[in-house]
């Protein structure tokens, strides 16, 4: 009895396969793809995340190098790993540079890599508005927006075979591929919720390492305050929601937070210090 | 120079008025807290001039007096036109950068619009310098004791 079962439901499941090949679609091939696209998100693990954002980072400083000034690029340094230590993700590799160009602009790349302009220093005031600038920064990598955009349109540019030789093979042309698609991303900017996300968390970073939390809203402000028409904003202003629109965001969901942590240290001496030292 | 840079750090957040307008209903406060006494109301849209900031609060001049309004209240002025170096440290680090004047070396075909990221190839060297520049977390923690900060727990936003 149980042969004859087993016997039924073999001829009953190979009826079954032999149904599914039709003519163009080879069933198994399908399969395996829709495997190595499961695996390949699963497989992005943390060394393979700040590979990929080492990656992208040297392509970003192919783009504009480092400000030739090490006492400056040690104190960004400074801020920012203090801010990245108050975070769910304290020992990742972090590290921080601002980049020699007078756009007003700031980068995140997965791992812990991150961008500021030097035109972007040039608007603050003080440490805190570094912080908070910094902070935004930080929230892209905890939460692995980039990582996540890099994903999807990996999945769909170099679909699911492609992705995991891309990180299999790091001196491959799908890599090439990969990271090209992820330093474009930097030109067309992440979701608008990621963005926001990035200011109130950002704000909060700031308030933990003990900055007055205003540092970010006060940037948001300078910014808000310059011509729009500026042919350096244009790439921030395009990647991200208007200054106006995330000032507004923040007032409705973060004023408490704000208004408790104002009074902390700006430092604004020691910013205009470090920010001229060679 | 340290004589300048000791002026600049006694000038207010905003060294000049800027023009603003109020986003919404605000009132006019006499000190920048919320229980302060009220000045004036000022109506949606009110333009006022931005003076200095202080904590959360702006310290302004409109039609009905002189007071305090919520900063994340204030939005500037679009017709406050492109003044490059006008804010924040750009003629200290112009000075600093050439010495004299702003004028900035050309570099090529290098930039960060969105073409030039785009075309951008590796540049190793500098990722090898940035990684140089890396701080530990130690130095880190000592550089925040320095400028007195001290880390405070504050719950993400839910």
């Amino acid at each position: 009895m149980r042969v004859w079962l087993l016997l039924a439901s073999l001829v009953f499941s190979l009826n079954c396969a032999a149904q599914f090949r039709l003519p163009n679609i080879d069933l198994n091939k399908a399969l395996d793809t829709v495997k190595n696209v499961g695996k390949a998100v699963k497989e992005i693990d943390e060394p393979e995340e700040i590979a990929i954002g080492r990656d992208v980072a040297s392509r970003l400083l192919g783009a504009a190098p480092l400000v030739p000034n090490p006492g400056l690029q040690r104190y960004v340094n400074n801020v920012g790993r203090w801010l990245a230590a108050q975070t769910e993700r304290p020992d990742l590799p972090w590290q921080f540079g601002v980049l020699e160009h007078g756009n007003v602009n700031a980068f995140a790349t997965p791992g812990g890599t991150i961008f500021i302009t030097r035109g972007l220093l040039e608007k603050m005031r003080n440490e805190a508005e570094l912080a908070g600038v910094l902070g935004h920064e930080i929230v892209h990598v905890l939460k692995k927006h980039h990582l996540k955009a890099i994903q999807k349109g990996a999945q769909t540019a170099l679909a699911g075979e492609g992705l995991s030789s891309a990180l299999k093979d790091r001196a491959g042309p799908a890599r090439d591929k990969l990271i090209a698609l992820g330093t474009e991303m930097y030109t067309r900017g992440l979701d608008k919720s990621d963005e926001l996300e990035a200011d109130r968390l950002g704000v909060v970073i700031a308030a933990r390492a003990g900055y007055d939390a205003y540092g970010l809203p006060s940037v948001l402000q300078t910014l808000q305050a310059m011509n729009a028409q500026d042919s350096a904003l244009a790439l921030m202003f395009k990647t991200h929601p208007a200054p106006g629109e995330r000032l507004d965001t923040l007032g409705q969901k973060m004023q408490g937070i704000l208004d408790t942590y104002s009074a902390q240290p700006q430092l604004g001496e020691r910013f205009l210090k470090q920010a001229q030292r060679r | 120079m340290k004589r300048f840079l000791g002026l600049l750090l006694l000038l207010p957040a905003l060294a000049l008025a800027e023009p603003a307008s109020v986003i919404k209903a605000t009132e006019l406060k006499k000190e920048p807290a919320s229980d302060a006494d009220i000045v004036a109301n000022l109506p949606e849209n009110a333009p006022v001039e931005a003076l200095e900031r202080k904590g959360g609060w702006t310290r302004v001049k409109a039609a009905g007096g002189e007071g305090w309004v919520r900063m994340l209240s204030l939005r500037y002025g679009a017709a406050a036109a492109a003044k490059p170096g006008a804010s924040g440290v750009t003629q200290l680090f112009n000075a600093a950068r050439t010495g004299t004047s702003g004028t900035q070396v050309t570099t090529g075909v290098r930039g960060l619009d969105a073409e030039q990221i785009v075309n951008a190839q590796p540049n190793p060297n500098e990722l090898a310098k940035l990684q140089s520049f890396a701080a530990e977390r130690a130095a880190a923690e000592s550089f925040a004791a320095q400028g007195k900060l001290a880390a405070t727990p504050v719950d993400y936003p839910k």
